[in-house]
């Protein structure tokens, strides 16, 4: 493969919550900014320095910051946003849990935070607490503090895991 | 006489919680209109400066550059005071010009605007942009900005005070005379702000047809913002439509009229395209509204039994370079507050509002009270220690009695005109013994003092506080019934995240006895609702509330008599009315309910808050353990989302107690300009909130309800601050600023041995 | 908070990695895990001409260790040392500060090469690699080069590495019989920059006293710091109070930090002291 020049755009091939998407985009821009240009803009941006946790999806199945990653650095691979969480009408038990546990208010900071959950429980779905509360310390939520998402989060674990809560 | 339908009172699940969990939400950054360009702001890199000459023709240059604008283009506009309490004639001559005129006056503020066709591009540009300064002194901390020989900002003000208020009641000095204790200290308040996660943002656009203007992404106090922007632009209000979207947090900084909102505004109007700029973080922490700094010089009076007689404060408080839309209550809000909940014989306060070389200050939850509950508080600590008496036993001994309710402060002569201090109802006493008792106190204290040691050290802080809330001056709902049986609540209320649309559908249909499904709450647009004053304050939910109650009851009693029935006897169902007997008609028929709800004085109410920390003593680490806090919310109307209030409130106050500060260097320099320096706290750094909420009914309001959206932070900081400095022990060196860093505290440690 | 242009390449090998950057000129950058140079393209604080994307080459990604010791591929990512089982004992250290770097989703994408090669006083992977006598394998077209800890690290954010110079491994030495190692670190938030790191690496004789010390700070100077006071007072004595307390007071006392906004020069003396000594402790107490 050859360069990119800062001018040029390029084709990236990605596949989208489950969907196979050619995005043309220019070397430099972030893959946040190449989704929500898709119309996927629930991927948010909070800081765009990696430090809030507001734009993080899973890329190969792992959450990354979605702001210090460029969109070029994606080719090939599968990025799920929180557009493709619910089946349909269905929500995903995470989505269902943030709502009962009073775990969103302004709710900018929720698509990243179910995001990273969703990534941690999918690779650990065993993980302690002690272990979903230091994962869950990598965003921020300014409304909540961030003990009812921890608290969202470990009642999903719960249901995921076939308890009854 | 509320109809019981169990809607008021119930934890109703919120409404508008699936947009947000799915990502449909539209925040304004999301909002795309055709043809959209985007503007990006040039600001200054240095705190004061003469601007010597501006050269924008190398951003002119860089393809997809549409425009450049400096201060030259604009007309000279400043950007008004929106409260007439607030607004004086000294403040009204330290407005901000939405780009700098000649002179720069702090870092980040506005020089020029450039406009092009993406961001990234309208990014390289401004870099382009070619700014020759010459350097002034500068003045960078609040406690000697107003001192004779500072530079001086505004020359044409003469000086660096921006306005004064003092306030006496009783005789200070007899008091002072009588007194078997005087404890003093020098107190500061650090500067520190509300960061919510989504930036500011606006796009603007204006109709080729008509000549209107819209606005999105405004929120708090949309009515005001349009009154502003019609003022700076030569424009009738009518002609401007301001469209709130999802909003990513407020908390007292969004959606007052900033300069990107004028200029947005403006460009695109000369560009006849639509303007979109989204703030982004660095900006964001010079741009945006910070908060709170101030020293004060406080001292208190009381006799040997730990009867508090009198206090004198003498308090500089920061506004920053400019006065923004809020005016003076940078400096009056601490005034209010200062006497707080006790039954002091006299005191004699006087704050001043000085101008720094720094961000403009505005207000940001729990205004003046976090800052005159934490100089308060903290210095009766001081007090108890020095009496040999438990904190929470000082309090006790001194709160106004429950049943001294209601209680007015009167204020002597040489007082600046303030509206009264009047707390109207609560039960002072018992709701602090309902927290000392739900919290354990007593077993608290036992706890700390066994579980301390050469490691960690346990401490105990409590700290009580009046909170002013439901300003007025008033709000309008209108009730409007659709054929589908539905209605729509229009009321002209923000939503900034907090669940209102829930609470005010919950007054409407318990009012009118249809289920939540029903009930639309429309308050997005200032086209569909004419007036209102926003969210501030405290007030959605008992001044837009009770004109909702209003509304409803208007629009029963309005289809009672169209079937010739009592009110309480027609039931809305189906779309129809139905009266006893079998009357009905359609819904349609009756028209709309209307309510106003006039709000002539703001309503005080009663809270306080209990935290255990420990401090690692060789780090010095603070965690805090527990954190409690109680608060009068008169009525709530939604008890779950109050609870989700109140902690997510306390939490911002832990975190500005224990980590966040907006520092600057002497060259006026921020020091905190990215998520990494200015440290909000994690789910890592917070233990779980606990939130006791009391209702004591506010007297002349139909809802009973006070407010509470700020209350969890008013006494947090300062319950934060007693508990470490009970922890540290209370003979050593004092804790007399935050926030409480293991820095601070190591330092504080170190003093101590 | 925008990236300024460059222009971009992925690299299929590390020979075209190589080439590309040879082509691409002095102001190239190669991209590995993107988590510190993104922020400084967004924060413009950096303006490579060329970026040359190296995040999936293969072959940089495992890690290997046998009798002549241990050695990490450049595009491990933080998380795989984190939870890596080989990491133990001896290697300890490497994995602790693995998981102190950062955030979670931070730690699944940055690189083992990249935290070298950015050279941040603040970051903990340099004070590790010290701690452990590790070298760092270069290359270049020009061939190969292999550079000690000690001679990589040349001031904050600066290295020896030439423009077209990219790290392939950094190799561990054989542990003298018994290293144990560990960290330690004070930050102000879970996640954030520590103001302090500290690695321990110790082995002890027969008799229990200590035949082999490296105490390396990080944050308190431009690079990591080798404690060789404290380390002295270690040598030859077995893990007292003492002995520990005495270590903990010659590394602070070794030290000159500077005053910065969020730490002063004296809070970070004193956890250096502090963390010297917990860390000691640790490895006493971990393995009496
Ligand atoms: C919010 C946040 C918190 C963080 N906290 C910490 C922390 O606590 N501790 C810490 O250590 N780090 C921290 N980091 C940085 C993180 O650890 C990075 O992963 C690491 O510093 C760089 O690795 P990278 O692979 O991402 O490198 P990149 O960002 O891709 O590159 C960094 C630099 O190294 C060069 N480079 C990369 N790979 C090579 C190579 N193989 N050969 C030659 N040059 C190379 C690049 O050209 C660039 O100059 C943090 C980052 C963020 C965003
Ligand atoms: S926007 Fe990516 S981490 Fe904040
Ligand atoms: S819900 Fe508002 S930031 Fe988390």
């Amino acid at each position: 493969m050859t360069w990119i020049g800062e001018d040029d755009s390029a084709a990236v091939d990605v596949v989208v919550n489950g969907r196979p998407t050619a995005m043309r985009v220019p070397a430099r821009r972030t893959l946040a900014d190449a989704l929500r240009d898709d119309g996927l803009t629930g991927t948010h941006l909070g800081c765009e320095h990696g430090v809030c946790g507001a734009c993080t999806v899973l890329l190969d199945g792992r959450p990354v910051r979605s702001c210090l990653t460029l969109a070029v650095q994606a080719e090939g691979a599968d990025v799920e946003t929180v557009e493709g969480m619910a089946e349909g009408p269905e929500l995903h038990v995470l989505q269902r849990a943030f709502h009962e546990n009073g775990a969103l208010q302004c709710g900018f900071c929720t698509p990243g935070f179910l995001m990273l959950a969703l990534g941690l429980l999918r690779a650990e779905p065993e993980a302690p607490p002690e272990r979903v509360r230091e994962v869950l310390t990598s965003n921020l939520c300014r409304c909540t503090g961030g003990g009812p998402i921890v608290q969202a989060v470990l009642a999903a674990q719960r249901e995921l895991a076939g308890d009854v809560a | 006489m509320t109809r019981v339908r169990g809607l008021v009172g119930a934890d109703v699940e919120r409404l508008a919680d699936l947009p947000l969990l799915t990502g449909a939400a539209r925040y304004v950054a999301d909002v795309h209109r055709d043809g959209e360009v985007h503007a990006r702001i040039v600001r200054s890199q240095v705190a004061h400066a003469r601007i010597v000459g501006i050269d924008t023709a190398d951003a002119e240059a860089v393809p997809g550059v549409l425009a450049v604008i400096t201060a030259d283009d604009l007309p000279d506009v400043r950007i008004p005071i929106r409260l007439p309490l607030a607004d004086t004639p000294r403040a009204r001559r330290v407005l901000q010009p939405p780009l700098a005129r000649g002179v720069v006056r702090y870092v980040g503020e506005p020089i020029a605007v450039v406009v092009a066709t993406d961001a990234y591009v309208a990014e390289d540009a401004a870099e382009l942009v070619d700014v020759d300064l010459d350097d002034l002194d500068v003045v960078a901390e609040v406690a000697t900005a107003a001192d004779p020989g500072m530079p001086v900002l505004h020359p044409d003000l003469g000086d660096n005070i921006v306005s004064s208020y003092p306030l006496h009641h009783g005789d200070v000095d007899a008091a002072f005379a009588r007194a078997d204790v005087v404890v003093r200290e020098r107190l500061r308040m650090h500067r520190h702000t509300a960061v919510p996660m989504e930036t500011r943002g606006a796009i603007a656009e204006v109709d080729p047809a008509t000549g209107r203007l819209t606005l999105w992404g405004g929120a708090k106090v949309k009515h005001a913002v349009r009154a502003a922007l019609g003022e700076m632009l030569s424009m009738e209000p009518a002609d401007i439509r301001i469209v709130e979207v999802n909003v990513g947090g407020g908390f007292g900084v969004r959606g007052e009229a900033y300069p990107e909102d004028y200029l947005v505004a403006f460009l695109a109007l000369r560009l006849r395209r639509p303007v979109k700029w989204i703030e982004d973080r660095t900006e964001h922490f010079v741009a945006t509204n910070h908060a709170r700094e101030q020293e004060h010089e406080l001292e208190i009076a009381a006799t040997a039994d730990g009867r508090l007689l009198a206090f004198r404060d003498r308090a500089w408080c920061d506004q920053g370079a400019y006065a923004r839309s809020q005016g003076t209550l940078p400096e009056l809000l601490p005034a209010l507050h200062l006497p707080g909940p006790y039954r002091w014989e006299a005191f004699a306060l006087e704050t001043t509002g000085v101008l720094t070389n720094r961000t403009p200050v505005g207000t940001y939850r729990g205004p003046g009270m976090t800052e005159a509950a934490f100089v308060r508080e903290r210095l009766l600590d001081v007090l108890a220690g020095r009496l040999g008496l438990d904190p929470a036993e000082l309090r006790r001994r001194n709160l106004i009695r429950d049943d001294d309710l209601p209680f007015t402060w009167s204020l002597g002569a040489g007082s600046a005109p303030v509206p009264p201090i009047s707390y109207q109802s609560g039960a002072f006493c018992s709701s602090f013994e309902t927290l000392l008792e739900r919290a354990g106190y007593d077993e608290l204290r036992r706890e700390a003092a066994t579980r301390s040691g050469d490691t960690i050290s346990v401490g105990v802080g409590v700290a009580t506080y009046v909170e002013v809330g439901a300003m007025g001056p008033f709000e309008d709902a209108r009730i409007a019934p659709a054929a589908d049986g539905s209605f729509v609540v229009h009321v002209g209320v923000a939503s900034l995240g907090q669940g209102v649309e829930t609470v005010l559908a919950q007054i409407a249909g318990d009012e009118l006895g249809v289920p939540m499904d029903r009930l639309r709450v429309d308050h997005h647009d200032t086209d569909a609702v004419p007036m209102g004053f926003g969210a501030f304050a405290s007030r959605s939910t008992p001044v837009a509330g009770n004109a909702v109650l209003l509304a409803a009851r208007d629009l029963r009693t309005k289809a009672a008599k169209l079937l010739g029935a009592e009110p309480d006897d027609v039931e809305f169902r189906d779309g129809h009315v139905h009266g006893p007997g079998g009357a009905s008609c359609p819904v349609q028929d009756v028209g709309e309910g209307r309510g106003r709800f006039d709000k002539p004085h703001p309503t005080f109410s009663f809270g306080a808050a209990l935290s255990v920390v420990e401090v690692e003593r060789d780090t010095g680490r603070v965690r805090v353990v527990r954190h409690v806090v109680v608060h009068d919310v008169g009525r709530a109307v939604n008890p779950a989302l109050v609870r989700g209030q109140l902690a997510g409130a306390a939490s911002q106050g832990i975190g500005a107690a224990l980590l966040e500060e907006l520092s600057y260097d002497e060259r006026a320099q921020p020091m905190a300009t990215t998520l990494g320096d200015y440290r909000l706290p994690s789910a890592g750094e917070l233990p779980d909130i606990e939130v006791i909420v009391l209702e004591h009914p506010a007297p002349g309001n139909p809802l009973g309800a006070k407010g509470a959206g700020e209350s969890g932070m008013v006494g947090t900081p300062a319950a934060v601050a007693n508990a470490v400095a009970d922890a540290l022990g209370a003979t050593g060196p004092q804790v007399t600023t935050l926030p409480l860093t293991a820095d601070r505290v190591r330092a504080l440690l170190r003093e101590a041995t | 908070m925008k990236p300024p242009p460059f222009a971009y390449a992925r690299a299929e090998s590390l020979e075209h990695a190589l080439t590309l950057l040879d082509e691409a000129g002095e102001d190239a950058k190669v991209l590995a895990g993107g988590q510190s140079l993104v922020p400084l393209l967004a924060y413009r604080l950096a303006r490579p001409t060329h970026l040359i994307d190296i995040g999936r080459l293969p072959g940089l990604d495992t890690m290997r260790s046998d009798d002549t010791g241990l050695v990490v591929g450049g595009l491990v990512r933080h998380h795989e040392l984190e939870r890596s089982a080989v990491l133990t004992g001896p290697w300890q250290v490497l994995r602790e500060a693995a998981g102190l770097i950062g955030h979670h989703p931070i730690r699944i994408r940055g690189t083992f090469a990249g935290s070298l090669a950015h050279a941040d006083p603040a970051a903990e992977l340099p004070v590790a690699a010290t701690a452990l006598d590790a070298s760092f394998t270069v290359r270049s077209t020009g061939g190969d080069r292999v550079i000690p800890a000690a001679e990589f690290f040349v001031g904050p954010f600066m290295t020896v590495l030439e423009p077209a110079e990219i790290v392939v491994d950094g190799r561990f030495p054989a542990p003298p019989a018994g290293l144990r190692s560990a960290f330690a670190e004070f930050s102000p938030r879970a996640g954030d920059f520590a103001f302090v790191a500290v690695a321990v690496a110790v082995a002890l004789d027969d008799g229990g006293r200590v035949r082999h010390a490296r105490i390396v700070l990080g944050c308190v100077g431009a690079l990591p710091l080798r404690a060789g006071e404290a380390e002295d007072e270690l040598m030859g004595s077995a893990l007292t109070e003492q002995a520990i307390d005495a270590a903990a007071r010659a590394a602070a006392a070794g030290c000159d930090p500077v005053d910065g906004p969020h730490a002063s020069a004296t809070f970070r003396r004193e956890l250096v002291a502090v963390l010297v000594g917990r860390t000691l402790r640790r490895l006493r107490e971990d393995h009496p």
